[in-house]
């Protein structure tokens, strides 16, 4: 179609001959799944910031992107939220660059009925799904990390976030919680920064592959999406039109991305 | 292990022999509690499938040796 984010960032990387001008984007979660095919899509036109746990998955992430050598892989487990910014703003003075683009992919999903519920297990939730990407946009805002680059950030929400299934309480609660914090944050980032998120439906990623394991819900999955089953690539598209200027006048929304899965009410 | 179990089927005690479906609170959600218990204490990644099929409670035990 020839718009979009990839296009601005084109225009910034043909305009610039300097790999330091071209525009850089966080990705957190990178090293499997959804996070990983937004990275290695987002290389052919910017500069990737890989954020994950393994540093061995991170880097054969970084061997599927355009220009390997050009991408960054920051390690951190952003279940220690604790060390977070500290450990953000020693990876930001070390490669002294400056951040546009962020897209918080990490998700931490367990599917557990409530009477299997902890208190822990909300914590390491909401550490990893809502927690991390708080404090990085925090992180990116700082004028003395990041001057003023930051410009757009899309948090990956789910489409459990205005509905609710069993042994989704946890999970649910932590996406509901992304979509209000990425409302505050985009009436308080306002002109400067738009804030966004994209609710996928169910994907096949390494994070839900277990729930694929069973042919049937698989089946009843296939009878409840009206477009079928959808791809990592479906919610990349997404990702890619609220980050790019053509969205430039969406902020605080929540984009649904399910093919069609919440609006079925077929009996 | 059995204690655990029994906590999870919500009564006081549990036998080998015990048939799972007779508990009251065997559901999906129960199903899905074992599954979860399984993974979380014993590293063992059961579907729904196995836990049905293993009948018992001794049945089930032995799926997590």
């Amino acid at each position: 179609m020839g718009y979009g984010f990839g296009d601005e960032c084109r225009r910034r990387f043909y305009s610039t001959v300097s790999m330091e001008n071209k525009a850089c984007i966080l990705i957190t979660g990178a090293s499997s799944g959804m996070g990983r095919e937004m990275a290695v899509r987002f290389s052919a036109v910017c500069r990737v910031i890989l954020n994950g746990r393994d540093t061995k998955r991170l880097e054969e992430t970084r061997q599927l992107c355009t220009n390997p050598a050009e991408q960054l892989i920051w390690q951190y487990d952003l279940a220690k939220v604790e060390e977070l910014e500290s450990s953000f703003a020693a990876f930001m003075s070390a490669h002294q660059i400056r951040i546009s683009y962020f897209v918080h992919c990490a998700g931490f999903m367990k599917t557990y009925p409530l009477k299997m519920v902890t208190a822990g297990l909300f914590q390491d939730t909401f550490n990893v799904n809502v927690i991390s990407g708080a404090l990085l946009i925090k992180s990116l805002m700082n004028r003395k990390m990041n001057d003023t680059a930051l410009k757009s950030v899309v948090l990956i929400s789910s489409n459990i976030s205005n509905f609710g299934a069993k042994a989704f309480s946890v999970y649910g609660a932590s996406k509901g919680a992304v979509d209000a914090l990425m409302r505050s944050l985009a009436v308080e980032l306002a002109p400067r920064v738009r804030v966004n998120s994209v609710l996928p439906g169910g994907v096949r990623t390494a994070m839900t592959e277990h729930m694929y394991q069973d042919q049937e819900l698989i089946n009843r999955m296939a009878t409840a999406y009206p477009l079928g089953l959808g791809r990592v690539g479906d919610i990349y598209e997404a990702v890619n039109f609220l980050l790019s200027d053509k969205a430039r006048w969406v902020t605080g929304q929540q984009f649904i991305v399910d093919g069609g899965r919440t609006i079925n009410i077929t009996g | 292990m059995k204690e655990q179990l029994a906590e999870l089927l919500e009564v006081d005690e549990v036998k080998d022999s015990d048939v799972l479906k007779d508990f009251e609170c065997w559901d999906s959600l129960t199903i899905l509690s074992i599954i979860a218990w399984a993974s979380e204490n014993y590293g063992k990644t059961l579907l729904a499938k196995d836990v049905n099929e293993a009948k018992t409670v001794g049945g089930l035990l032995a799926l997590l040796q």
